[in-house]
């Protein structure tokens, strides 16, 4: 899979009472991924990354600017098509009613497509829940389990691009520990892409080639190895604890 | 029973009115504006069919019959602020399940074709079919609030809008039909219904108002089904952009 991701002067507005548009959230942001990338996304709390990694799943309406995946713009595209090629994995993650198969036959299910079974197991023993009864309901699974359930269920659609929005939070070190070769082997044998939303400066160095910096309403992006040369401590003050508490809020205000 | 024995009973009225003020409910004003409304309504009703039944013209029972669906129609869609296009929706909803109940009722002959009984039994079940539409839009407005997560969890797997919200859609229309179900279990036990009730003062014989009264829950029953489950298929897609964005409606008191 060797695919092109690009967005272009992409905003999201937040709205007031009368509906007008009343200021930004985030403005004019650029990035590209060339290739299979491995993006940190990074940033104090309120900059707007979640809704970022909702944008780019469609989830949430772009206010302005455009989205481009090889080639073809997210207006060209139907949401279903885009969002099985950049599938959004949430924090919370939310098990569908059923067993825990169910939930993992879902997107076959959604789509028609015969179950790979294969890959599921592969998938489930990798992210060390072999001992797992799948046939439990889901919903009475551990908080770490259902997160591992729902990446295993997002990765069965193979989508290029995995947008992953503090995938690891609910998660002893060693599943997270789990997660992160997991989705690095992904990445490295079957070309897939991710971005991960991450408030710990650590993984970001671990799992990242280049690390996307949000704040005061833009984006920058940098090589990691470039950026991660500064001490974690060092990062955490400038880009993710300086900005909490401040006056955060109001970037670009229009 | 005279006028003069009916105005008696605005003694009921004025009682409610007193508790009303002397336990603070502020219900006065309610309840002035309603008895006065149902008063004249149900007046004017008794002289319109009374010229209908006199006339004895179909196009007059059809007039009739799209009123009571309009008015039931927007009465519904008040539930359903924030949902554009509701209300015609409604009124389809509505309008092909009483033609369905007519249509079966008409046809096999269950019924006669006399404005006595089309216009009645029509607007019971309209009026039926009018509780279901409200409580299914609100159930469902309730639902689609509630299980957001899950509703985003499918569209972002790249469900179609119908597969997002199908489970929520199933309980909302179930939800709709448990006051039908639970009153059809207890029908005669615990309320006489109104229809029976007044024919059996008015003189008829229990056993024949009882058949009317089987008639009317059945089709009580269908018209709220096939309201709630049309309604249901006509509205799921009113909550999702057209670029397939969960759409949440605000939540009206």
């Amino acid at each position: 899979m060797n695919s092109s991701f690009e967005i272009h002067h992409l905003a999201k507005t937040h709205w007031d009472a009368g509906d007008r548009p009343s200021k930004y959230l985030f403005s004019n942001l650029n990035a590209a991924l060339l290739g299979p990338e491995r993006i940190a996304v990074i940033g104090a709390s309120g900059q707007g990354k979640s809704t970022l990694l909702r944008m780019l799943a469609l989830l949430d309406a772009p206010d302005e600017g455009d989205l481009i995946l090889d080639g073809v713009s997210f207006r060209a595209m139907s949401s279903r098509q885009w969002r099985t090629a950049v599938t959004y994995v949430a924090q919370q993650a939310v098990m569908l009613p059923g067993s825990v198969e169910d939930n993992l036959r879902l997107t076959s299910k959604l789509h028609g497509t015969p179950y790979n079974s294969g890959l599921a197991a592969k998938l489930i023993e990798e992210l060390g829940l072999h001992y797992l009864d799948l046939s439990k309901n889901a919903g009475d699974c551990s908080g770490g389990e259902k997160q591992r359930i729902s990446l295993i269920r997002s990765l069965l659609l193979r989508p290029q691009i995995l947008l992953l929005d503090e995938i690891t939070a609910s998660l002893d070190m060693n599943s997270s520990q789990l997660v992160e070769a997991l989705l690095l082997k992904r990445h490295r044998e079957e070309g897939t892409s991710f971005l991960w939303v991450t408030h710990d400066l650590e993984q970001a160095r671990r799992i990242s080639s280049r690390t996307w910096v949000m704040s005061q309403g833009s984006l920058q992006d940098q090589q990691s190895d470039v950026l991660f040369k500064e001490p974690v401590a060092e990062l955490a003050r400038k880009y993710i604890r300086s900005m909490e508490g401040g006056d955060t809020n109001e970037p670009n205000g229009t | 029973m005279s006028l003069t024995a009916l105005s008696f009973t605005l003694l009921f009225v004025i009682g409610t009115m007193l508790i009303s003020i002397w336990q603070k409910l502020g219900l006065e004003k309610d309840i002035a504006i309603g008895t006065v409304r149902s008063a004249v309504q149900l007046l004017a009703v008794g002289y319109v069919l009374q010229f209908i039944f006199h006339a004895e013209h179909m196009l007059f029972v059809i007039l009739i019959i799209i009123f009571m669906i309009g008015v039931a129609s927007w009465n519904a869609a008040k539930r359903g602020k924030g949902l554009p296009g509701l209300l015609w929706r409604i009124a389809v909803a509505i309008s092909a399940s009483e033609m369905l109940m007519m249509g079966i009722l008409l046809g096999l002959h269950i019924i006669e074709a006399t404005p006595q009984y089309i216009i009645p039994i029509s607007g019971m079940t309209i009026g039926s079919a009018m509780v279901v539409s409200g409580l299914f839009i609100n159930q469902f407005k309730h639902e689609v609030q509630q299980n957001k997560g899950e509703i985003e969890t499918l569209l972002s797997l790249g469900a179609t809008a119908k597969q997002a919200i199908q489970t929520v859609r199933t309980r909302a229309v179930k939800f709709s039909m448990i006051p039908t179900i639970d009153g059809m279990k207890t029908v005669g036990l615990v309320q006489l219904p109104g229809m029976m009730t007044g024919m059996i003062i008015a003189g008829a014989n229990p056993v024949i108002a009882v058949r009317y009264q089987i008639l009317i829950v059945f089709s009580f029953t269908s018209s709220a089904a096939i309201t709630s489950i049309l309604l249901s298929v006509f509205i799921y897609r009113l909550f999702f952009t057209a670029g397939l964005q969960l759409k949440v409606p605000a939540i009206n008191k």
